[in-house]
């Protein structure tokens, strides 16, 4: 495979085929690679199977949900917590009790 | 991914650290009632619970531990989330206390016994695998790698040692930079580098074997036909 760049051999792409791809080579050696893979035919097959593959994995190993229970405990928690951040007043009257939840400044809080 | 490095910051750094540094946010938050706070904590926070949930999952490698780890990382990152600097990265913040929640004592705990370190790899295995076109694999191989069933990706995934499988996943399924994978293991970057390079040889080997063993891919070594 003959590849045009004279100063990047098909070695150097793939040794750097995975900076690439994660998108992290700075833009001037991007151009050059990019360049290098339009005209390289076996090093553009080897960065599709690594594109390929990390693709894969993505859509293989992600997506996963949290149970709805836990999602209700921590929303509970939290909740939980405000509450005892403020101040709860409770006043036995003649017409029963009354609840009053005052807030105390964030400050005081901590 | 690369887009985001401007808003870094103090973004992914240890809460304690964190709350010294944003004395002067914090002025600026503070006015925020603790309702205010649940309330932006609950829109901002609760929506990445899915994907701190599935990295958890791939950390503790059963259903029962990464739920506790969860809890606890996200009643941790509310009692500090007064201190998070508002703009900066709330994911990698999040994800840095799970790291940290998981390897300062949770770990200790687990269910399953640990896997043995393999962050050493025998020469000749590294020898090995530079040896195959990265996976050995040809792209039209690759195609029969999508009909496995996400269960065994997954199992494979779990079988890399745990340094490995979490900048694998980090990079791969989270898409995060190499910067904020540093930032949230608290790794320097070269590191995060040669972990995800020999994880994903692992990975890509593993990959290739089960489905072969699937006979998704010929065996190399028997192309002969019997019939």
């Amino acid at each position: 495979m003959s590849c045009e760049d004279p100063d990047t051999t098909c070695e150097d792409v793939l040794a750097e085929v995975w900076l690439f791809l994660d998108n992290e080579c700075d833009q001037s050696r991007r151009e050059i690679l990019r360049r290098h893979l339009d005209e390289c035919g076996s090093c553009l097959e080897h960065y599709g199977i690594e594109e390929h593959l990390k693709e894969l994995l993505h859509r293989k190993c992600g997506g996963e949900h949290a149970p709805e229970d836990l999602r209700d405990r921590l929303r509970t928690s939290i909740r939980d917590s405000v509450l005892r951040q403020a101040d709860v007043t409770v006043e036995h009257g003649p017409e029963g009790k009354s609840v009053e939840v005052r807030t105390r400044p964030a400050s005081a809080a901590e | 991914m690369s887009g985001t490095s401007g808003q870094r910051g103090t973004s992914a750094e240890r809460p304690e650290e964190a709350a010294r540094e944003s004395q002067q946010a914090e002025e600026t938050q503070a006015e925020e009632t603790p309702e205010q706070r649940a309330a932006r904590f609950e829109r901002d926070a609760m929506p990445l619970l899915d994907q701190l949930y599935g990295a958890a999952l791939r950390m503790t490698r059963n259903a029962a531990d990464a739920e506790d780890l969860v809890q606890e990382t996200y009643l941790k990152a509310y009692s500090a989330f007064k201190s998070f600097t508002q703009g900066t990265n709330l994911k990698a913040w999040l994800y840095r206390i799970l790291t940290n929640t998981y390897i300062n004592g949770y770990r200790k705990r687990q269910r399953q016994p640990q896997q043995q370190p393999t962050d050493e790899i025998a020469d000749w295995q590294l020898a090995q695998a530079e040896n195959h076109t990265s996976s050995g694999l040809r792209s039209a191989e690759v195609e029969a790698l999508d009909r496995l069933p996400d269960t065994d990706v997954k199992h494979a995934l779990q079988q890399l040692g745990e340094e490995f499988r979490m900048v694998v996943y980090l990079a791969d399924v989270e898409g995060f930079a190499y910067k904020e994978i540093s930032e949230i293991m608290g790794t320097p970057i070269g590191t995060v580098m040669s972990r995800l390079h020999r994880g994903r040889k692992q990975l890509r080997d593993m990959l290739t074997d089960v489905a072969r063993d699937r006979g998704f891919l010929r065996e190399k070594k028997q192309e002969v036909s019997t019939s």
